[in-house]
Formats: structure tokens, sequence, C-alpha cells
């Protein structure tokens, strides 16, 4: 489903070549759950970005469900956004001056052609991650974790082929930041693909391979026998609480 | 769809940020709500200036005794001018209809048994009905026959009729002048006040020769009124026949005139109170608040387009095209415009109407001022909103989520 294939990325800067991503070759099947892990400046958000489609490699191909993506146009790659990525951001990235159904509902406005049930579209999204009473709700009227799940409600709206979440336990607290990873799960178990990005091995074990960005490079693969389980560790924070 | 769904996006941004809408929009509305009472007030006047024109008769020119340069009433001081000059004009200017000499004297006592009341008094030719469009209703005008006569026979305006006979039939009874009994023959044509508020009813026309030998016992006259065969030929003719008076009185400028000429232009410009070029420069500081407004608004996008970088980011992550970005913010500068011109078109309205009950300015709205502000909004809106739109289109995603 994802394939890249020796991209590389060079920043230009003043005359300035500065490298990135020097050289990545690997691929994710449909269904899977992957995690990117590295530490800062290891050339994470830049990966993110081409598998988002957001930024083209400077060499090498990248093909998504089969499609030569280096070689589309802004206006295609767009659409590819649109339809095949759902995004989950750090910063939840939420526009605070509207409702959370509102929120949601946005990637469908940029879709090729926008549903005539748009709004009941939205609204199922909220109900998958917990939120159907919150819609009406403005962004700044929810806690860290609840703006993040409307996030995940809106990356789904457009039933994308992958969800590609950029640290997105990294502004929560652990409980919040586990939910979060429980719903991730469930989505996978319901065969969504998801790639995560991390530079916590914590949450990265809950993915079912983690591949190791190191200094622009993969320099290791590791399959994850037996992945975190995100329910469980909610069951344990709960029990310790009920203790304290 | 799609895209009235983007501009909608756009147009909720403006419902969000609504200090910031207020502060786009308020160049608009004043410019469009100055641009509307200027030319409100520009076609009140011009329909008064038209108005005027036409009662004084868009192809006629009068030269009036007296220097200055105001309308009439004349200076009855004055006795330089004849019946010669009237005739020297006559014979030495091209393109002319009609030259019309006229005495006059203004309200002089009119008896008749125990009733009296005081009017103007005209002497006149018979070409004088023409000169001023202006004939009898009853009755007959005067005539050559009277002219050559010294008839004693009059007009009179209805007015001189109600005071002096009431119900009474008029025709063939005498009526006094400076004791010179003269005949009503005819009653003139009803025409109303005067914009000055005189009385037009309140007057009596006799012969020119009666009136200057008989009655006013003067060699002189009051005015010539002259009719132009083209409006166009005006400024020449008066040229032609102020040097021909300069020639007949002995006047050589810088001395000053013993006459005047008043024109259609004249009257024009009298009527229109402020200058053309007054109005002129007004509507430019309008259209000139408009653009500045245009440019305050572009500043304000542009700086907004910085603060939403975010927002940018993302829905260009959601799948907005570059196409959809530009198109939101275009939408955003055009609802601000268009917005302002709504109201400052109500706003333009209120003053309008403020400026017709407050002061003597004649107000006039027609849909003219409300279409080219629709014109202007669009221009403006898209002329200062398509720079700020294309730098927001023009972000890179990624930067724009840094």
């Amino acid at each position: 489903m994802i394939v890249l294939e020796n991209i590389e990325k060079t920043y230009e800067n003043a005359g300035q070549k500065t490298p990135v991503l020097k050289g990545i070759s690997f691929q994710i099947k449909a269904g899977e759950y992957v995690a990117i892990m590295g530490p800062s400046g290891s050339g994470k958000t830049t990966l993110m970005n081409i598998i988002g489609c957001l930024d083209k490699p400077t060499v090498g191909n990248y093909y998504l469900e089969g499609l030569d993506t280096v070689k589309l146009e802004d206006e295609a790659l767009s659409q590819v956004r649109n339809r095949k990525i759902g995004f989950v951001f750090q910063l939840f990235h939420l526009l605070q001056r509207t409702t959370t159904l509102k929120n949601v509902m946005l990637p469908l406005i940029y879709a090729e052609k926008y549903p005539s049930n748009a709004e009941e579209i939205a609204r199922k999204a909220l109900a998958a991650v917990g939120l159907a009473d919150r819609i009406h709700y403005r962004p700044n009227q929810l806690s860290g974790g609840e703006q993040q799940r409307v996030a995940i409600a809106r990356a789904l709206v457009n039933d994308p082929a992958i969800i590609l979440a950029d640290e997105p336990t990294g502004n929560l607290d652990s409980r919040s930041g586990i939910e979060i990873l429980a719903i991730f799960k469930s989505l996978n178990e319901q065969g969504r693909t998801i790639v995560l990005i991390s530079h916590d091995r914590s949450v990265a074990e809950h993915a079912g391979r983690i591949l190791l960005l190191k200094d622009g490079k993969i320099t290791g693969e590791e399959m994850v026998a037996e992945p975190r389980d995100a329910e469980e560790e909610l069951r344990v924070l709960g029990q310790k609480e009920e203790d304290a | 769809m799609r895209t009235l769904g983007i501009a909608l996006e756009g147009a909720r941004a403006l419902s969000a940020y609504k200090l910031r809408t207020f502060f786009m929009m308020a160049g608009t509305v004043v410019g469009i709500a100055a641009l509307i009472a200027i030319m409100a007030v520009g076609k009140g006047t011009e329909a008064r200036v038209m108005k005027r024109v036409n009662n004084w008769g868009p192809q006629a020119i009068m030269l009036i005794s007296g220097g200055g340069k105001d309308l009439p009433p004349p200076d009855i001081t004055v006795t330089t001018l004849t019946l010669e000059d009237a005739e020297a004009v006559r014979n030495s200017i091209d393109n002319l209809e009609l030259v019309s000499p006229m005495a006059w004297k203004f309200y002089l006592g009119l008896k008749r048994e125990a009733n009296q009341i005081r009017s103007v008094v005209w002497g006149v030719e018979p070409n004088w009905h023409q000169a001023y469009d202006w004939y009898v209703s009853e009755g007959e005008g005067i005539s050559a026959e009277d002219v050559a006569t010294l008839d004693r026979v009059c007009v009179i305006g209805k007015t001189v009729r109600e005071e002096l006979f009431g119900e009474e039939d008029p025709f063939g009874k005498r009526i006094y002048l400076n004791n010179v009994g003269l005949t009503v023959k005819g009653i003139l044509e009803e025409r109303g006040t005067s914009p000055g508020g005189g009385d037009f009813d309140n007057r009596i026309i006799l012969p020119i020769t009666t009136a200057m030998r008989r009655v006013l016992n003067v060699d002189y006259i009051g005015a010539v009124r002259i009719i132009t065969k083209d409006p166009s030929l005006i400024p020449g003719q008066v040229r032609a026949i102020r040097e021909l008076m300069h020639r007949r009185h002995h006047i050589t400028p810088p001395e000053e005139d013993d006459f005047r000429i008043i024109t259609p232009m004249i009257i024009a410009d009298l009527a229109r109170g402020i200058s053309r070029t007054l109005w002129i420069l007004l509507m430019v500081l309008a259209v000139l608040s408009l653009l500045v407004g245009g440019v305050v608004m572009m500043n304000i996008l542009l700086m907004s387009v910085s603060a939403r970088r975010e927002e940018i980011g993302l829905k260009r992550a959601l799948g907005a095209k570059r196409k959809d970005i530009f198109i939101q913010f275009l939408t955003e500068s055009l609802a601000v415009t268009l917005l302002g011109m709504v109201l400052g078109s109500f706003l333009g309205w209120g003053v309008s109407a403020i400026i017709a009950t407050t002061t003597k300015m004649p107000v006039i709205l027609s849909w003219q001022p409300f279409t080219i502000a629709v014109i202007f909004a669009l221009l403006i809106g898209t002329f200062f909103g398509v720079q700020p739109a294309r730098r927001a289109a023009r972000l890179h995603p990624v930067e724009a989520l840094r």
C-alpha cells in the first residue's frame, strides 16, 4: 500500500544544502499498524510530510496504493490527501472559531463532490470516537484528549486509506494519551492502516512494527511480538486510581 | 456546489473575527456612503439646474442694462441701453431667432376704481410672446399695430386680474397706470411663483412705445431678450454682442461695462450653488476613500493570512487545493466589500435624507449610485483581495503547519 524507494529530501536555504532524509526505503501493507520512531532531528516530520503528500522528495519514488505520487501536481496531490490520508497532529490543529461538528466536516468541503449527508457522516465519525454529545462544543470547551478525538474523527470522515498520526499523544497527559492509542488500536482492528510517528518507545510499542529512524536513515526495524494493549493499560490505570 | 461550500467557509471566518471584519469594512462603508450622498446631491442639483435653465430658456441670452454680474432685477438707474442697441444686435449678430427689447419698471401702482395693486410693468414688442414662450390664455397679445400706434392697451397677469376685477369681465375695461388709461385686451397664461418667490402673474405688459413715451417717459430700455437659433453658438454670439456694445457705448476694457449679458450657462452656475469643480472634487474624495479603505482591507487581510497560517496549512493538509484557498480568501474580501456596500448604501441613503430635510440642497436618490456602489465594491474587493488570496494560496502546507 505504501512503498517508499530510496527517498531523499534536501532543504536548500541561502545556498546551504541540508540533507534531512538520506535514502529511505520501506513498505507498509494495508491493515498494518506501523510506528516510525526516532529522536528529534532524525527527520520524522519530514518523512511524515512526504508520506502525507504534503511535500515531495528531492529524489526517490513514493507509491501510495499504486499511485506514483511524485509525478502528481499540486491539485491532484491535494485530492490524494483528501481521499487517502487522515492526519492526526500533535497540536490537534482544530479551527477554534467553529464547532466540533464543523471541524469534522471540513475535509468534506474539499472533497471532489460534497456529500449531501455530510453532517450525518460527521456525526457518525464523532460518535465513533465517543463524542456524540459534544458536537456543538467549540474546541476551547474541550479537554486536550477530547480535542484529539475530534481530530481523529476529522481524519476518519473521508474514509481514508491510512491514518497518519504525528506524535498524537505528545500534547496529552498520559491517561488521555492512552485513550487515543486505544482508539487507534480499535481502528486498526477494524482494518484501518495506521502510521504512527513518535519519539517515545512506550507509544511506538502499541504498533505491530517499529521502523527506527536516525539521522535521515532507517537504522532498524522491529517486529513487536506483543504490542502494548492500550485498553489493558487503561484498566490498570483505573485500578491504580482506585487504590490511591 | 463544492465552490459554494468553500466560499461559505470564507464567510464563516468573517463572522468569527467580527472586529477585524469591522475594520476591513469601515473604509468601504464610509466611501460608499459618501459616494451615494454626493451623487444624490449632485443629481438633485443637476435637476434643479435643468429646471432653472428651462425656465430661463436654454436658447435665451439677456442683454441687461447696468454692470455687475448678478441676475436681474437690473440696475434701473442706468439709462444707456437703447432701442437702437437692440436694433444693432438684430442687424449685426448672425443666427439669432429673435431680438426682443423691453422697457420695464418694477412695482408701479395700478388702479381701477377703488382697487389697487403694485405690479411689474413691461413694455414689449410683439415678439415678446415668442421670446418668453408666454402667450395669452384669453383675448389677444401685444401686436405690431399696438406698438406702431402707441396704443393704450395692455395684457395683464392673473393676479392683476383678480386684484382689480375680481369676478368681473376685464375685457375692454380700462385700468390706470401713472394716470394713463389702458384697455385690457388679453390675459397672460398663468405661470405661478418664481424660484425667488416672486409672483410671475403679478405683471402687466403693454406696447413698448406706449410704455416708454406715455407711461414711463424714458428713452432707454431695461433689457433685450435674444433667442439664438443654436445654443452651441451662444459663447461666440455673447462675445460678438459684447464687442458691439463696447463699440456703441465707447467702453474700453478694463473700463467697467454698463451692461450685463446673462446666458443659460450663467443661470446654470448660479443654480448649481456648489461649482461643478467642487462637486467633482468631492466625488474624487469619495472614490479615494474607497481606495484607501481597499488598501486598509488588503493590509488587514495580509496580516490575517500570516495570523491564519495554521488554518491555511490545516486546510491544505485536509485536501484544499491552492485554488480553494485562493477562493476562500477572495470570498472574504468580496464579502467584506459587498457587505460594506450594503451598509454604506443604507448610510448614504440616510445621510441623503438628512441633507434633504436639514438643508436647502436638492437631493434625488436614484438607482444609479447603487449600481455604481456594487461595481465599486466588486472592483475593490477583487483588486485588493487578489494579493492576500494569492499569498495565502502560495503558502506551502508544510511551512504553514509548522
